[in-house]
Parts: structure tokens; sequence; C-alpha cells
């Protein structure tokens, strides 16, 4: 097998070597400068979850966005809003042409807010776990770089800010960076890289320890200051500087699709996952039942009372830890057991592991203790059960 | 807007009912975000109902 040993100048060395097979293998390099992604290049490399925009398990569109702090639509993308006008966020269709994307996220400002408070934001954000992070060698002299990549089209042109936050060490460090949409409805690639920060080492643990923020909005409280373009502790003025108010209009609108958050100074091609695996990526967090089917099952367990049953559910992946059950219009879910039918008036967590919940099913009467039941829908596409364990 | 029961094994179950009215009930897990934020709105004086 023949083989080219390149001599590094003062240490270390790369050997190149040729197949034991027939035939002619190409490997083919850049055509321009540019670091090749070395880190996971043949694993999953992409930090970000659901960046391909999906998997949206909670509904595909949620309007009225006005205040809050939580999980609209798109799995994975936690949303927070102050004083920054009112929003529709949804799973839009509308992608880059021939990039391969089905899904994108779009907010589309359904009440302005022209004149912003000092305290104003609106801003998408993803959270991700210590554990997944170790590879970046955070707080050490050997810290990576990382590079994101993502696709953008607004109305509204003008420069707007991602940035990184440590949400581990005690004095919380973040970075920011800006990037500007040139051309009005039009799609666009951004790439930036962020340095390795040899400062504050990642908890190695299930917990949020590193956030990806999209600015939308922002107040003179974030925006007063120096844009911190390198790592530094939390400076509120220097965190948006420059970030345009895209909640002036009624008209405003912003796409966003194929996030990418890479070790390394160059962004390589988006990774696509099958549908399956970024559907379980995201199920580690939530995972919901219902709006399938009208009739659809949601446990088996057993009546322990005349008004309550104990519903068992196996979960269809390891979930992150703690889990919280969400549970909307009860009212058309049923407990059956062959001969009674009783509607629920309320469902509550009883018990959890990462894989197994138990969960009561309350009724107003009709149920006998002992027996086996099941949990259904009642004829309705409406009830939901949702399992949540988010960061 | 919260509430607080106990499950069949006597442990303690909050309720928080949503502006849509959903209801989310978790326990008293650190880890739990939505634990957390009934932290803090019990540190602003607020208390939860028992439920019935």
């Amino acid at each position: 097998m023949a083989s080219i040993k390149l001599k590094g100048d003062t240490s270390g060395e790369v050997t190149i070597s040729a197949p034991a097979v027939a035939g002619t293998t190409t490997l083919e390099l850049p055509a321009t400068s540019s670091t090749l992604a070395t880190q996971n290049a043949l694993g999953v490399r992409n930090l970000i979850i659901n960046g391909d925009m999906r998997i949206a398990q909670r509904g595909t569109s949620s309007s009225s966005y006005s205040s809050g702090d939580t999980y609209l639509t798109l799995d994975r993308w936690r949303s927070n809003i102050s004083t920054a006008g009112t929003w529709t966020m949804s799973q839009d269709t509308d992608v880059p042409i021939g990039e391969g994307f089905a899904t994108s996220m779009k907010w589309d400002c359904t009440t302005a807010n022209s004149s912003l408070s000092a305290n104003s934001y609106l801003y998408a954000t993803q959270y991700l776990e210590g554990q997944n992070l170790q590879q970046l060698k955070k707080g050490t002299a050997n810290a990576e770089s990382l590079t994101l990549s993502f696709w953008v089209k607004s109305n509204k042109t003008g420069t707007y800010i991602a940035y990184l936050f440590d949400v581990d060490t005690p004095s919380y460090r973040y970075i920011s960076k800006s990037y500007t949409i040139n051309t009005a409805d039009t799609w666009e690639k951004k790439t930036i890289t962020y340095a390795g920060d040899t400062i504050g080492a990642l908890d190695n643990d299930n917990a949020r320890s590193l956030d990806l923020l999209f600015w939308l909005v922002a107040g003179t409280d974030f925006t007063s200051g120096t844009l911190q373009t390198s790592w530094g502790t939390t400076v509120n003025a220097n965190r948006a500087v420059g970030q345009v108010n895209l909640a002036d209009s009624t008209s405003n609108y912003i796409n966003i699709t194929g996030v990418q958050l890479e070790v390394g100074e160059g962004a390589s091609d988006f990774e696509f996952l099958p549908y399956d695996v970024q559907l379980a990526r995201c199920q580690r967090y939530c995972v919901a039942y219902g709006g399938v089917g009208t009739y659809e099952p949601f446990g088996i367990g057993v009546e322990t009372s005349g008004t309550n049953a104990s519903i068992q559910l196996g979960l269809p992946v390891t979930m992150r830890g703690s889990i919280s059950l969400t549970a909307s219009n009860v009212g058309d879910i049923r407990v059956s057991d062959g001969s009674a039918f009783a509607a629920a008036t309320a469902i509550n967590i009883d018990q959890r592991g990462f894989q197994q919940v138990m969960f009561n099913a309350t009724v107003a009467s009709g149920l006998a203790a002992t027996k086996a039941c099941r949990l259904i829908a009642n004829n309705s596409l409406a009830p939901r059960i949702i399992f949540t364990s988010e960061l | 807007m919260y509430k607080t029961t106990t499950n069949s094994f006597g442990q303690t179950v909050i309720i928080r009912t949503n502006t849509d009215g959903s209801t989310t009930s978790f326990f008293e897990e650190q880890d739990n975000t939505d634990y957390q934020e009934y932290l803090e709105w019990l540190s602003e004086g607020n208390t939860p109902e028992e439920a019935e």
C-alpha cells in the first residue's frame, strides 16, 4: 500500500495512504483556502438540534405572542419577549431553493412596536446540554473555535446579532457577533466564527450550559455599549449593539433555517439527519401525544377508585431528566374499561422514570377499583398530553 | 395559578394552570425548569392553593 508521509516543521506528522483495493479513489480539496471540519467529521457534528426546523411536536403555528419565555412551536427553539410587539411564530415552508430544506422558522410581526422600551427584547434561542459540549474544551488553553452557519431571509435589511452565552460559569460569559441581511426578501447564507474561550469550563452534566441566541429586537439596555465580540463577562449594554428593530412594522418578518453550530473555523454543509433521528433527538426534551387520531390511545392502566385511573406509558426515548406533564382539552379524553366510559376532568403526573411515566386520570364517577382500563381520545383531535424535560 | 397536591405515593405534585387552560404537573425536582419557575413565583411572595 503506497503512502505519503508529511512531517511537521517542529513536530507531528500526517500519513496519507492509498486504499488496498483496485480502482481510483479521489479526495477533492476545496478550490479556495479553508479549514476542513475535522472534529466529528464522521459523526454528528451539528451541536444544534432541529436546525432545519423539521420537528414541531407542539404545533406548527403560535399567534399573539407578546410575553413570556417559552417553547412555542418548533422543538428545541425557545422564545423570549418583552415589550417588543406581538408575533406569530410558525414552522414555515419558505426555504432557500435547491438547498435541501423543507421548513424554516418564521417570525411575523402582527402588532408593531416602533418605540421600544430600554429593556425591550425578542430573541429565539436554543439551550445546549453541557455533557454534549465537552469537546469544545472550554476553559482550557485548547479551547475550540465554533462556527455558526444558517440561512436567513427578511424584508428588513441591516444588522442582526447572534451570540453564544455560557450560563455555567458564575459570572455568565458571552460573545456577540453581528451579521448583515443585505437584500430584502432574499435568502442569504451567513457564517460566523466565534473564538474558543479559555475561561470557564462547561459542566459535564445534563443541565443547560451554552445558549445560541438570535436577537430580533433589542432595546437600549442591550445596545448602548460596544458589541462584545470577544468572550467576556456579561455587560448588558454590549450584548446586541447594532441590532435592527424588527418589531417596527407589521410588514416585518424573518425566516431562519439550516442552523448549524460546529467545532472549528470553517462551516461545512448542513448536516441533514434522517427524520426519525432528528425526532428522537428532540424527544429527549419533549414527547407529545394527541392530534393524530380521533380515538388516539394515550395508555393503559388500572382504575384505582370510582374517580381515578392510574395510566402507565412508555416513552419513545430516554428523556433528559425531570419530567413535567402538560395536558390540554382533557374533557375530550375518556377512561374506558369495557363498561364504564368516563370523561377525564384532570390528568396529572404520578411517577416518572426516564423511560416510563405514570399519571392519574381523574373522572367525575363511574370507575371501579382494580379494573383494567385504557385512556383514549373521545372522537376528537383536540386533546394533547405532552411530556417535557426541557433545559 | 399553582396548586399543590400529593400523588399516590405521598409525594408533592405541583399543578400549574396555564393561560390556555391546559395544566402542567411536576415534582419538586431541582432540574425541572417548571419547578424552578415555581420557586421564583414563591419567592415573589405568592402562595399555592391546595388541590381539592
